[in-house]
């Protein structure tokens, strides 16, 4: 009797133990053909494009010349990849999560700190690995040093040369980083697609978590804060002109728009070249998924909201700034509808991906 | 008249029945057994991270209502509780200092428990209710250490109540998750057994089986029957194995589609209380041989001769807690409005992977001074796990509004309104709004009476 449960137990252990790795593989082997297609088609391209258009960036600083056409060139090369940055800024996993990337606190930490920044040219004393710089780097600095006063001013102020270094040093300090990350994914390629099953070092959990974080990042930060919607440890904070992404350039809308699309791209699986692949909306048709936010189908509710969100940021006739100031409720508006899109990603989509939120035991909801 | 005499003798016979002498080998075995699984359940908390990421890193801790002073240590004090907790398991498994290493272990694992509320796992509970039933049980007097130290100890025979206590709480862990199945969406929709299959059609060979409506039925419906019947049949000697047969694959099963972590181990190895004393002598002379230990004489001695007071005194006190065991899952009735939406009633109560729920919290500080009103970024205050077993219970929610309210509060923003805007969806209903968004959740108090603001199903 007790050799027969002996065995029972022992052949119990060896199936519950191997059971969990292959069994996991198994389960989440369908989502490699997603896999394939975020990383070749929509990953990699964007990141090649961020960079090609930040080398492009850096070939018009070093031409300026202080005449009125190289500096509007210097803008629109310096808004082309701020826009490129907004389509690589959900991706902050793998490469861009590592030590020499880190991505979105290197490029896009806002608003920046024109003191710093000032005072870094001043002393020529800088260091910009260091944190304390992140707030005097990346696309809000040179939002800051490009657009700060008008333009006769900027073709003088551009052409001292400390400032003009220091211009320099932060568009090849993301060059670098971007860099990077793009010769990262050579190698990591095979990692994403093969990381299988939903724990909490999965592609899928790392790719849907830094998705959501990017729609939240994109509704609060560089929309509900600025508006006064949002709180700060609770307590409610009042409109604020000033923390707005791309505050001297005043291109805050384009850059919001920029995001949306890029977020809904992924959504479609949607490449840089339009060729359309397998994204998230063909594996929630392939389940049959159903919202239970609206009535229907997940997929076509997640894609008419991302058309509801960017139409309402289309809507806006002026620049940010000046609608926090005058137009609050059109804004309360358009912050309301991207709010609906929460409870459709955090609850419907992470549901269908099985990417669970934590990773302890359970014993039911 | 003759049913009250009736009573009597049955109460009688089961009274002699109980005080009846067995062997101490099952009570034994299940020490060790006990000792053993603590021990690895407590090393696997360890290794994953848990003791930082539910204990030290959390700002903000959900209490149990009564137990609001049950506060974390820092992260030394946590890390030590968690040494002691591994001592005091391997304590009880070799029966060293046995009496105090139960002790300790319940007070500790319970007080873990005690801390954040939604960490609650029913198996949690479970562990703390043996821990404090071991601390009553003589396990320790047979092929122990403290036998060893003072053989004067050495018993090789208990009364009944000892093992049958034991069983009556295994058997409360199943009888009643069965009963918690007996309702319309577990049996007539096999809700959410459908959800739970559906996300495991990959699974090879038997996967294409799981998007068949009539294998959701079968599964609901048999798990139903299993929780029922189990102990019946662990406890019948006919029906004993191939009843444990079944069991084993059920929680195999169980394992392999649910995060449910060590549970089906500690049930699978817990149930063999059931088994005759016969299996355990020869399961320990097993363990003796293996290990090379010294034999024993065997001395024939039985019974614990104690005082008739103290006797009295632990019958009634068993009583109570079998009496607390039985109705305290039933508290539920007393309330109305659906169990499962509002979690009145829910917990202590074994019901275990019953339903789907999810919510959305969306909470709004609101400075009545100014009329400001700022969206609370949720990240700042709670953890992921926090946050999601915050945003369906109501009990959680109204703590929440609390711990903004104080934090805002030594902010300088002094009488805030609070209010939230919560969607929940129940077993894949359409998600709906779980409370009024204009009632100030700081007026509305937590306690045992029904909370008529949550709204309808």
């Amino acid at each position: 009797m007790i050799r027969f449960i002996l065995l029972i137990l022992s052949s119990t252990f060896i199936l519950l133990c191997n059971s969990c790795t292959p069994e996991s593989a198994e389960q989440e082997a369908d989502f490699d053909d997603f896999f394939v297609n975020l990383a070749d088609n929509i990953i990699v391209p964007r990141y090649a494009a961020l960079e090609s258009k930040l080398l492009a960036l850096e070939t018009s600083s070093n031409n300026f010349d202080g005449t009125n056409e190289s500096l509007v060139l210097l803008q629109n090369k310096f808004m082309l990849a701020y826009l490129a940055w907004q389509k690589v800024s959900s991706f902050e996993f793998g490469p861009a999560a590592e030590y020499n990337a880190l991505l979105r606190q290197n490029c896009n930490t806002f608003p920046t700190n024109s003191s710093i920044i000032e005072s870094n040219i001043a002393t020529q004393n800088y260091v910009l690995d260091l944190p304390s710089n992140y707030q005097a780097k990346g696309f809000p600095a040179l939002d800051y040093l490009l657009f700060n006063t008008d333009n006769e001013s900027l073709k003088m102020d551009l052409l001292e040369v400390n400032r003009a270094a220091y211009l320099r040093d932060c568009i090849s300090d993301m060059i670098s980083r971007v860099s990077n990350v793009l010769l990262g994914w050579d190698s990591y390629r095979v990692v994403f697609i093969e990381a299988n099953g939903n724990d909490k070092n999965s592609s899928l959990s790392l790719f849907f978590n830094q998705y959501l974080f990017d729609y939240e990042n994109l509704k609060r930060n560089k929309l509900a804060l600025p508006s006064g919607f949002a709180s700060q440890h609770g307590v409610p904070l009042n409109a604020d002109t000033g923390k707005v992404e791309a505050l001297y350039s005043r291109q805050s809308f384009a850059l919001i728009t920029s995001n949306l699309q890029a977020l809904e791209n992924v959504f479609l699986g949607l490449g840089e070249n339009n060729i359309d692949g397998i994204g998230l909306y063909e594996k929630l048709k392939e389940y049959n998924a159903q919202s239970t936010v609206v009535d229907g189908d997940l997929a076509e509710a997640i894609q008419t909201q991302f058309l509801l969100c960017k139409s309402k940021i289309a809507d806006f006739e002026f620049d940010l700034p000046f609608e926090i100031q005058f137009n609050t409720n059109q804004l309360q508006e358009a912050s309301n509808e991207l709010q609906k899109m929460i409870p459709m990603l955090k609850n419907d989509l992470r549901s269908y991906l099985s990417v669970t939120v934590t990773q302890t035991d359970a014993d039911g909801d | 008249m003759l049913m009250v005499t009736n009573l009597k003798k049955i109460s009688k016979q089961f009274s002699t029945w109980l005080s009846t002498e067995t062997s101490i080998a099952p009570l034994v075995v299940f020490r060790i057994i006990f000792g053993l699984m603590m021990f690895v359940s407590t090393l696997r908390f360890w290794s994953k991270g848990w003791i930082d990421s539910l204990y030290v890193k959390p700002i903000h801790f959900f209490h149990y209502y009564g137990f609001e002073w049950v506060k974390p240590l820092n992260q030394l004090g946590m890390y030590l509780v968690f040494i002691c907790l591994l001592l005091a398991s391997l304590f009880i498994m070799f029966g060293l200092f046995y009496r105090w290493a139960a002790l300790i272990y319940f007070v500790l694992f319970t007080y873990v428990e005690l801390i954040d509320s939604t960490n609650y796992l029913n198996h949690y509970y479970f562990i703390s209710l043996v821990s404090f039933l071991l601390c009553f049980l003589p396990a320790n007097r047979y092929f122990s250490f403290d036998v060893k130290r003072n053989p004067s100890l050495r018993l090789s025979s208990i009364p009944n109540v000892y093992t049958a206590v034991l069983k009556f709480q295994i058997g409360i862990v199943y009888f009643f998750a069965g009963i918690a199945k007996i309702n319309y969406d577990w049996l007539f929709q096999a809700m959410p057994m459908s959800i739970w299959l559906q996300a495991k059609t990959n699974w090879p060979i038997v996967g294409n089986l799981f998007a068949e409506k009539w294998v959701a039925y079968t599964a609901s419906w048999l798990a139903c029957v299993f929780d029922l019947t189990i102990v019946f049949c662990l406890y019948s000697k006919r029906f004993r194995s191939p009843a444990y047969f079944i069991l084993v694959v059920f929680h195999v099963i169980t394992g392999m589609m649910f995060p449910i972590g060590m549970f089906p181990w500690i049930m699978i190895l817990a149930t063999l209380i059931f088994f005759s004393p016969e299996f355990h002598l020869n399961a320990l002379k097993l363990i003796q041989s293996k290990l090379k230990l010294n034999k024993s004489q065997d001395i024939v001695r039985n019974s614990l001769i104690s005082h008739k007071l103290k006797k009295k005194l632990l019958a009634r006190v068993l009583l109570l807690y079998i009496c607390f065991q039985l109705l305290f899952p039933f508290r539920y009735l007393m309330y109305p409005k659906s169990l499962y939406w509002t979690e009145q009633g829910y917990r202590f109560s074994w019901r275990v992977m019953l339903m789907e729920k999810a919510g959305t919290a969306t909470f709004f500080v609101i400075d009545t001074k100014t009329g400001n009103k700022g969206e609370v970024d949720n990240s700042q205050f709670l953890t992921p796990t926090q946050e999601k077993m915050m945003a369906t219970q109501p009990d959680l929610i109204l703590q929440y509004a609390n711990i903004i309210k104080q934090e805002v509060e030594s902010r300088g923003l002094l009488n805030p309104k609070i209010n939230a805007e919560i969607y929940v969806t129940l077993n894949g209903s359409k998600s709906k709004l779980f409370v009024d968004p204009d009632v100030n959740l700081l007026e509305l108090k937590d306690g045992w009476e029904h909370k008529d603001w949550i709204l309808d199903f």
